[in-house]
């Protein structure tokens, strides 16, 4: 596969300050490690992000696509996911499903996932495979080989990977029905999985297209983490992913954006479970933003731990849920934090929400302590550095860092910016995002056992 | 970023930054069931097609043994050269590098207790794992879940701490704590920031060593079970596994929910949780791990220093190996709301410790593991009938069951289950191929790498050894053992657990569906979802009436 390169620019190799930073009020002994990245665009437009490892004989390869639901139009959700699926569907060079065939003969695994934002692919394996690895995944960004039967047989794979994340399970619908209501045009408002019907009239025709589109060197950002030297990974890079022409069509910024809500949107769901529940959905600002970080905390305040405010209050002291929980799904364009609690036997919703409107209240009206702030630092940056155990968790930083928000070397700064945080910023957030006209609340109701029972036997009666 | 679907089981190791821990209603969406490196974690990939590559491989080295067939295979793979070479092919891996496992450090305390120590000093983190050798397979017969009450419980009050002080103490420090029963295993663990290991110490031995049963906190958290219980009696797969445990682990200690059932859970008292904690939470009946940033020798004077006033009171009691399990049977659970149904096919595994389980585990690759995942691509790649088919080995101190698990769309749900029978039946009837046996092997054996990556990894793989009794040396000896399994010995250890025909079938779904063409299979006892009571063998309730046989 040996080409003439196009006058390969040298790499934008990124050195970056070496920098061991204490965290103050943590613990004095305690350094976080830091990443040193080779970072290389090569004349096609394909990024790629290197981090030596040697922790252990493994590496870990991932190829994002910036291309995700958010990307699909009407009529073709879920097609992004799907395209994923179709990935594994063989090259003109391999047959169906050999490519996992590579992985696993080697001891590694591989997969990939779809979200909102983007498609990545992934494999760790033992070093060795690096080469094969690479080689792979540059053959499948540009040489995809699809027939009919295997488009057909995937779409059902899809359509029951959706039966069984969303329909078939208890609760499976809820978050999909306060997408639906919580934005009226921006495309979040559809899951990643997309609907059945139009998982339904997807076609074959449409592939070429999307696969033109954003299956391009130009569109994608490889990352490798790992036992391997950047400098020889550089040129197997340059060997593999370098001869892929640049891809020419890649559209420009044609998401709609969501319009600030002016009112509280309420749907009453009644579904088949033991326990009524609800979910609050506040919008709140895209990831990496500055209000992101401070929203964050208030998460962890909120609901990180048994001390947490919301845990302490509807589980612990009052008992009335089963679980509580409030979290942000931070992604590229503003989305929503979520408070969510599935409520015990002989408590409704209402009794919830009147508990987390609570504690919500007491952060935008009195400041948290400095002690309660630093507990939430101290949990973040626990997760940062847990984060780094794996050459897989390594690389989905990476890469998300990269892709998403747009700086690869958050992986190290980012921190900062959590420390940074005071409890003024944490009242200052609560009150602009936690308010009634920017939330949408699903209330879930048990079809209840005793009702079914007496209804199923009034019907059995009249038969 | 969704956070992908599957998080509840993810350990530190595994936790990405942005991950969202505990209950997730964002399900992400995967090419594949699991994303999740989890050791032991199975995901399920598909069969490779044989292609002219490897033909051409075989030929090119045959060729080079200048065999005289060699030359015959060559010409043969000329033949189609113009298609061959139209191709392009994957270059060849770099030379394997040696896989050094880490040595731990072992030592045994006066009381018994028996102390792990590894240092990884990769990142500023230190992980405690206490591990008590008896789980929920030492539940009193008559109260399933003690196990799992009793590990919840150790976190909510001290002789000296109550529950908001451990709480408060380790969140304010950023530590993570965890504690569960298993089958053959209850555990706590706690993770923090390496200048806090004293704390650690210090709150792990308080939390094992002084636990007191508040009956407020018991209260608590069973009304917090009692909860959770009677949300997964709604989720199909839930009680698709729960009804195969308890038909194909008949008569073993292996049979009940390891969280127990609505009415043991509301019957068990602090005393009930007191004596289990008696019998079974002894320095002679436990192992401490510990991994991470520290030194061995600090980590064994801390360990002496927290855990060696604990004592033993008497030797704990230990249900009686019952090897016996289920027959064939087949049992379809009724929700009709349901759209996919889940499907469990359970036959003869082995424990543990069986000479047979190295064998067995490869044959399980080949059924339905993440190699030549024979399940997978007659269901998935072939048919498009589900998102996953997969097998597992369920084995136990005393006990095991080969268990195969699947699901599809409701009117699809006779052919899956026909498709899946078809391979167990091809699995018992014609012997696996070298190839199949390669590429399992490789699969083991260069896993290995991954399992060992980080600290809680290196953990879990020692303290199973300790649990199971097996040798320390045992990884080290796997890949040669793996490699000296021959076609023949990986069929017949597969041939012998299947030869009874003895196949236990589950199926959870709208019966309206399938009910008819189910008959066809054999008797079916019926069961509609509201009556199934996990408490009894039967899986309907003892003295009432008759299973339903149509």
């Amino acid at each position: 596969m040996s080409r003439i390169f196009h006058q390969a620019p040298k790499a934008r190799e990124v050195i970056l300050a070496v920098a061991l930073f204490l965290l103050a009020g943590i613990c004095e002994a305690v350094t976080l490690p830091r990443t040193t990245i080779r970072a290389l665009t090569l004349p096609n437009g394909l990024q790629a992000c290197l981090v030596e490892d040697r922790g252990a004989p493994v590496v870990n390869v991932q190829v994002w696509y910036h291309v995700g639901s958010k990307n699909e139009v009407p009529g073709r959700t879920g097609f992004a996911h799907l395209f994923e699926h179709l990935m594994f569907e063989g090259t003109t060079n391999i047959g169906a499903d050999q490519f996992s065939d590579y992985v696993i003969r080697s001891g590694g695994v591989d997969n990939a996932y779809t979200t909102e934002d983007s498609t990545v692919f992934w494999e760790t394996t033992p070093s060795s495979q690096l080469p094969v690895v690479l080689w792979l995944e540059a053959d499948r960004m540009r040489h995809l080989d699809i027939t009919e039967t295997a488009f057909n047989n995937e779409r059902e794979v899809v359509e029951e990977e959706r039966r069984l994340k969303f329909d078939n399970p208890p609760y499976g619908t809820v978050v999909e029905t306060l997408y639906q209501h919580a934005y009226s045009v921006h495309p979040y408002q559809h899951m990643t999985i997309g609907s059945m019907h139009d998982l339904d009239n997807a076609r074959l025709e449409d592939i070429r297209d999307f696969y033109d589109t954003y299956y391009e060197p130009n569109n994608a950002t490889v990352v490798v983490v790992g036992d391997m030297d950047p400098q020889e990974t550089e040129t197997m890079i340059r060997k593999y992913f370098g001869p892929l022409e640049r891809g020419t069509h890649l559209p420009t910024n044609h998401i709609r954006q969501e319009p600030p809500q002016t009112a509280e949107r309420v749907v009453k769901l009644s579904l088949n479970v033991a326990l009524p529940a609800f979910v609050e959905g506040y919008h709140m600002p895209a990831d990496g933003t500055p209000d992101a970080y401070p929203l964050r905390l208030a998460s962890n305040i909120l609901s990180e731990g048994e001390s947490s405010r919301i845990y302490r209050r509807l589980v612990y002291d009052k008992q009335i849920a089963l679980e509580a929980q409030s979290t942000g799904n931070f992604t590229e364009d503003p989305n929503l934090f979520f408070v969510f609690a599935v409520m015990n036997q002989g408590h409704t919703p209402a009794e919830g929400e009147a508990e987390v409107e609570a504690e919500l209240t007491r952060l935008k009206t009195q400041t948290v302590s400095n002690d309660e702030l630093q507990k939430a630092k101290n949990e973040t940056l626990r997760d940062f550095i847990l984060s780094r155990q794996t050459v897989q968790t390594r690389g989905e930083e990476l890469g998300y860092a990269a892709v998403i928000l747009k700086d690869a070397n958050l992986v190290n700064t980012e921190p900062a910016r959590f420390l940074a945080v005071t409890p003024a910023d944490i009242q200052r957030v609560a009150q602009k995002y936690f308010v009634a006209q920017n939330l949408t609340l699903v209330e879930v109701y048990t079809k209840s056992a005793v009702g079914e029972k007496q209804a199923s036997e009034q019907g059995a009666g009249e038969q | 970023m969704s956070a992908p679907a599957d998080q509840r089981g993810a350990i530190p190791g595994q936790m990405s930054f942005r991950a969202q821990r505990g209950i997730s209603l964002c399900a992400g969406v995967d090419r594949s069931p699991s994303q999740s490196r989890e050791v032991g974690a199975k995901k399920n990939q598909s069969e490779i097609p044989r292609c002219a590559r490897n033909d051409i491989k075989a030929a090119a080295r045959q060729l080079t043994g200048r065999t005289p067939k060699g030359y015959l295979f060559c010409l043969a793979v000329l033949l189609f050269a113009p298609l061959a070479l139209a191709r392009d092919f994957p270059p060849e891996p770099l030379p394997p590098k040696p896989l050094v496992l880490p040595a731990p450090a072992l030592r045994v305390l006066p009381n018994g207790l028996k102390v792990v120590v590894i240092e990884r000093h990769l990142l500023p983190i230190l992980t405690l794992r206490l591990v008590v050798k008896s789980g929920a397979e030492s539940d009193p017969v008559t109260l399933p879940g003690t196990a799992q009450l009793v590990s919840a419980l150790l976190t909510e009050g001290t002789s000296t701490r109550n529950a908001s002080q451990i709480s408060e103490a380790i969140d304010s420090i950023g530590g993570l704590v965890d504690a569960g029963a298993d089958w053959d295993e209850s555990y706590v663990s706690l993770s923090v920031l390496n200048d806090h290991e004293d704390l650690a110490f210090d709150l792990l031995s308080d939390m094992v060593i002084h636990p007191t049963f508040l009956p407020s906190e018991v209260e608590r958290k069973r009304k917090q079970t009692l909860s959770g219980l009677e949300v997964v009696r709604d989720d199909p797969d839930y009680v698709a596994d729960a009804a195969l445990r308890r038909l194909a682990f008949l008569g073993t200690s292996y049979g009940h929910p390891e969280d127990g059932t609505i009415s043991s859970v509301r019957r068990m008292t602090p005393e009930d949780l007191r004596a289990f904690y008696n019998n079974h939470y002894q320095p002679s009946n436990a192992v401490l791990a510990i991994v991470g940033d520290i030194d061995t020798g600090e980590a064994f004077e801390l360990a002496e220093k927290r855990f060696g006033a604990w004592t033993n009171r008497a030797t704990p009691l230990i249900p009686a190996a019952s090897p016996a399990v289920g027959s064939h049977r087949i049992v379809a659970i009724d929700k009709p709301d349901a759209v996919q149904t889940e499907i469990r096919i359970g036959n003869l595994g082995v424990p543990r410790q069986s000479p047979d389980y190295l064998a067995l585990s490869v044959a399980d690759q080949i059924l339905g593991g993440p190699s030549e995942n024979r399940l997978f691509k007659a269901l998935r790649s072939h048919e498009g009938l589900t998102y996953e088919a997969s097998s597992e080995l369920l084995s136990y101190q005393t006990a095991g069951v080969w268990l195969a698990k699947t699901f599809t769309r409701t009117p699809e749900t006779m052919k899956s289950v026909h498709l899946a029978l078809e391979q167990i039946k091809r699995m018992h009837d014609h012997p696996i191929t070298p190839q199949e046996l390669e590429t399992a092997q490789g699969y083991l054996i260069g896993h290995l790498a991954l399992d060992f990556e980080t600290s809680e990894g290196v953990a879990s793989q020692t303290l199973e050894l300790l649990v199971y009794n097996l040798p320390l040396d045992y990884w080290n000896r796997f890949p040669e053992k793996i490699r000296a399994l021959t076609a023949e010995e990986v069929w017949n250890a597969a041939r012998q657990r299947l030869a009874a025909d003895n196949s236990i079938i589950v199926l959870v779904g709208n019966l309206s569906g399938f009910e008819k063409d189910l008959k066809k299979l054999g008797p079916v006892q019926f069961i509609p979802l509201a009556e199934v009571d996990f408490g009894s063998e039967e899986l309907v309730p003892s003295g009432g009436r008759a299973p339903q046989r149509k």
